[in-house]
């Protein structure tokens, strides 16, 4: 208990696992992270630090002082993934079961452990089935309340936070184009459609068959690439 | 003499046959002597004496040798004794010089069969005793197989019948009479020896000269001669083969020489012939002439791909020659010439097909398809086309009797049926059609309604249904006018004009955007009255004037004292109407009394003063331009021959640029829910289906109307993602699913 900072109901449990030996127990604790610290006063405490004090919630100055004591920018993705883990329903609020629920599937109570966490936050957008889910979480969070679709200049400065993290060659051109031609908010399907785009069809076009499936927006940047030749490929 | 052989009879006292008692002895020179005389005879026979022979003695004689048991070597000598009486019919045949080389070798074939016949008579004992048993061929047959081998085929009379018999047939194709009947029982020989020696010995040679001969011949016909010319000759030719054939060959013989002539003449210089210059299917095509066309379809018919080259050419031409016409700029100032001359070429074909292509129906099919094709190349033909018929509805009966019409009519459907945009003709054909029943100048009720039932049938009741919508408001709207004039005292409508009132439903008809209006207070009054009257019977309906859509009859009458009835528009009306509380009035005025927009007022205007004939104001300027300051007087000089004028014409123009292009966004707009509407329908039905499945079943739904543009079809389906009747499936993105 002392050394894993473990409740003891915690500790019993993983003792018991390993069959009441030590180093056992160690390791069976480690490897459920998630079901470990349940420190919830702690949590209480942490969450009342940032909380606006006429409101329930957790509101732009609480976070800008959250990021602050983490030592992050608040426009740093590990914001987002944070923000994912917590189930957060719009960008730039926290509720008060949104945060602790975050925090206690992060595993910590405290905003330094939270800080020691902050690279291996960064790295769960590295495995491919988390970054799609929080790809896709990401639209409903950037959008502005009670709209279907996700603003234009929201959804490109989204799109650049996340694909520097992929490194997708065509992210700028992808951008332009969106600023030049379409000018209108983007819906989900494009968004959705647009992760799988970056994933199967490679930067020089070889593969992408218009007959296929893909939204008409995305076969307008098809077209766009060709016409202003950024493309080299020919079918 | 019977030799008995003994067999002792069971029965008491029964005779008993017992041998010779002495030595029975055979003749030795039995055979000797009996051969004797069958060979003397058979040398009697070949000398044509056998008058004097006893043919029953001779049968009994071959009939003995064979009891004896000599039939083997009666066999034998008979064919020693045959192949020496052959070998010299043979000298004699070498012998005949030229033309008689193949009458002697008739003359000697006679003989010979006469003679056989003969003897197979004599030996027909053996032929069915000895030779069944022994399986030797027949008397008369080997006869014949030693006719072969001697004669036929003997070194000296091989060669030379053969090369006889074929220069024979040339000379006859090069125009010299040949002894045919002389042919005819040579070639019948030949048959008679056996299928493969007429084949081996005559056929294989004649059919390969035949080849070279026609190769040759078509060689140079082909340098010197038109294409109708050469299909000429060709077509003598095969029936001068036919003739040889049915006169002195064998009929099997005549699938293959036609063959060879097919071949030589025609297969080998298909294409030339077809796509020759200034001769060709083309040439023929574009002039009509059906007796070649005729000629060159039934002799391009034996060729395999024949049919298909000339369809293929005839459609490309069609195509070529349409596509020209249908993006002449000339030809597109005049819409109703413009479809008169798809019908005319239309009908051309229909006729070439009909008269010379046995109405072939994979040439109807080439032809509709080419039609198709050019048809649609003009985005503005569905306007043209309705300009057609709004045309002959217009002029009716005037011009053409009831039949004519409707067979026009009729025509015109069929190049309906070839356009792909049917939704844009019923846009334009619902406008011309609007037109035509307000101005009250269609000419004929029948003719409307029987072209009514023609796109009902092609296209559905639903294509109709708004269209019979507008008939029906006519009628019900001359009852509603006369149920007004019943039901309203006569008092109140003393002075007022009369008014007739058309009540259109919105939906059915054209919509206009209809502007301001002020009419004059005669007409306000008794329209008030009507609308009093309709609401009162019809609650909860909104009437709005159509002002741009009306006319009106005036009585004018003018200062030089004329006196006449103005059929006006109800703009018109207005203006005219002003005149009769001022003399003069600006331009600027009138604008602010009717209130009519500029654009409109001007026309109006300028149709009221500056059109020869129908100047019943006066302007000032005379220009054609209405500047603000410009004045209009009544034109008291105003005369016509008539005393019904009308002014303005209202009939349906063909659109300028910007009303094409207005139209066509509406189109377009309207194509968006029909095809929303069929992705839901294929959607709720299948549940599950695949992009490309999903693309190709809309195009398929929707193409009685109009083409489907793949683009619009795809941003239609992510309409539906976006407002959640479909989503993707989540593991195959191709995937859509319908979302109950």
């Amino acid at each position: 208990m002392a050394i894993t900072g473990a409740s003891e109901k915690a500790a019993l449990q993983a003792l018991k696992a390993s069959d009441w030996h030590l180093e056992g127990a160690f390791d069976v604790f480690y490897s459920q992270p998630q079901i470990a610290v349940a420190n919830t006063l702690h949590l209480e405490e942490v969450y009342n630090r940032y909380k606006e004090p006429d409101a329930d919630m957790i509101m732009v100055e609480g976070i800008s002082q959250l990021c602050n004591d983490l030592q992050v920018d608040p426009q740093d993705i590990v914001m987002l993934v944070i923000s994912w883990h917590m189930k957060a329903s719009t960008m730039c609020e926290f509720t008060r079961q949104e945060f602790i629920g975050g925090l206690q599937s992060i595993g910590v109570d405290s905003i330094e452990k939270l800080r020691e966490k902050l690279p291996s936050l960064r790295a769960e957008l590295k495995d491919d089935q988390k970054f799609r889910e929080i790809y896709n979480f990401a639209f409903a969070w950037a959008r502005e309340k009670g709209q279907k679709s996700l603003a234009l200049e929201t959804a490109i400065g989204m799109w650049r936070l996340l694909f520097a993290e992929r490194n997708w060659p065509l992210i700028d051109y992808w951008c332009q184009f969106l600023q030049v031609r379409h000018n209108k908010a983007i819906s989900r399907d494009t968004w959705a459609q647009l992760l799988e785009f970056v994933k199967t069809i490679d930067p020089q076009l070889t593969n992408y068959d218009e007959e296929d499936a893909w939204p008409y927006l995305i076969d307008e940047f098809v077209d766009y690439l060709k016409e202003n030749g950024l493309v080299q490929h020919r079918r | 003499m019977m030799n008995g052989g003994g067999g002792g009879g069971q029965k008491k006292r029964a005779p008993r046959i017992e041998p010779f008692r002495h030595r029975v002895e055979t003749d030795p020179k039995f055979f000797d002597k009996s051969w004797r005389k069958l060979h003397d005879a058979i040398r009697e026979i070949y000398n044509h004496n056998a008058s004097g022979l006893s043919f029953e003695e001779l049968y009994r004689t071959a009939y003995n040798m064979v009891l004896n048991k000599f039939a083997p070597q009666l066999y034998e000598k008979l064919t020693e004794n045959m192949k020496e009486h052959l070998e010299d019919m043979r000298t004699c045949i070498d012998a005949a010089q030229g033309g008689l080389f193949l009458e002697e070798l008739q003359r000697k074939w006679n003989d010979h069969n006469k003679a056989l016949t003969m003897i197979r008579d004599i030996l027909m004992y053996m032929d069915r005793t000895y030779i069944p048993t022994n399986k030797k061929t027949p008397v008369f047959d080997h006869g014949l197989e030693l006719w072969r081998d001697t004669i036929v085929r003997s070194p000296t009379i091989q060669g030379r019948l053969s090369d006889t018999l074929l220069e024979l047939i040339h000379s006859e194709r090069t125009g010299e009479v040949i002894n045919r009947g002389l042919m005819r029982t040579t070639t019948k020989m030949l048959m008679d020896l056996g299928l493969s020696v007429y084949q081996d010995d005559f056929e294989r040679p004649f059919l390969e000269v035949s080849a070279s001969f026609y190769s040759g011949e078509s060689q140079q016909f082909i340098e010197c001669c038109a294409c109708g010319e050469y299909l000429k000759q060709a077509e003598r030719r095969l029936s001068e083969e036919s003739e040889r054939v049915s006169q002195y060959l064998d009929v099997k013989t005549h699938e293959k020489i036609t063959a060879v002539v097919v071949n030589e003449m025609l297969a080998n210089h298909m294409q030339r012939l077809i796509l020759m210059e200034n001769s060709g299917l083309v040439n023929m095509l574009v002039e009509d002439r059906y007796e070649d066309l005729t000629r060159m379809y039934t002799l391009f018919n034996h060729v395999p791909d024949g049919l298909t080259t000339i369809r293929s050419v005839m459609a490309s031409h069609i195509k070529d020659t349409g596509k020209s016409l249908v993006t002449d700029p000339e030809r597109l100032k005049d819409p109703v010439d413009f479809v008169q001359r798809l019908l005319n070429m239309k009908d051309k074909y229909d006729n070439i097909i009909n008269v010379s292509f046995s109405n072939d129906k994979s040439f109807l099919n080439a032809l509709n398809s080419s039609f198709e094709h050019f048809i649609n190349l003009n985005n503005r033909s569905p306007e043209f086309i309705s300009l057609f018929v709004d045309d002959k509805l217009r002029k009716g009966v005037k011009e053409a009797n009831e039949e004519d019409l409707e067979t026009v009519l009729d025509k015109v459907m069929m190049l309906f049926r070839y356009l792909q945009e049917k939704d844009l003709f019923e846009k334009y054909y619902k406008q011309h059609l609007a037109k035509r029943l307000l101005s009250g100048r269609a000419a004929s009720d029948d003719s409307e309604r029987s072209m009514l039932v023609k796109l009902k049938t092609e296209c559905g009741y639903q294509f109709t249904s708004k269209l019979e919508g507008m008939f029906t408001d006519l009628k019900t709207s001359e009852d509603t006018t006369q149920g007004f004039y019943a039901s309203t005292s006569s008092e109140l409508l003393a002075d007022a004009p009369t008014i007739s009132v058309q009540i259109l439903t919105t939906g059915s008809w054209p919509t206009q955007t209809c502007n301001t209006c002020n009419l004059p207070p005669e007409i306000v009054s008794v329209s008030e009255k009507f609308r009093a009257y309709y609401l009162g019977t019809h609650n909860g309906r909104r009437l709005t004037w159509q002002t741009n859509m009306g006319h009106a009859d005036i009585k004018a009458t003018f200062g030089n004292g004329s006196k006449h009835e103005l059929n006006v528009s109800t703009y018109q009306m207005c203006v005219l109407m002003l005149f009769n509380s001022s003399d003069v009035l600006t331009y600027r005025e009138i604008e602010q009394s009717t209130a009519i927009p500029a654009a409109d007022l001007k026309r109006c205007l300028q149709s009221l003063a500056l059109v020869k004939g129908k100047q019943v104001l006066r302007k000032e300027p005379m220009s054609r331009d209405i500047a603000d300051d410009d004045s209009f007087f009544v034109n008291d000089k105003f005369t016509s021959k008539l005393f019904k004028v009308k002014i303005g014409t209202v009939a349906a123009q063909k659109e300028t640029d910007p009303e094409k292009l207005e139209t066509r966004q509406r189109v377009e707009e309207d194509r968006k829910p029909q095809i929303e509407a069929a992705i839901v329908r294929i959607m709720k039905s299948r549940r599950v289906l695949d992009h490309n499945s999903i693309m190709m079943e809309v195009t398929k739904q929707l193409q009685p109307r109009f083409m489907p543009n793949p683009v619009v079809i795809k941003k239609r389906i992510e309409s539906l993602i976006e407002r959640e009747f479909l989503e993707r499936d989540k593991t195959d993105r191709k995937m859509y699913r319908y979302l109950a």
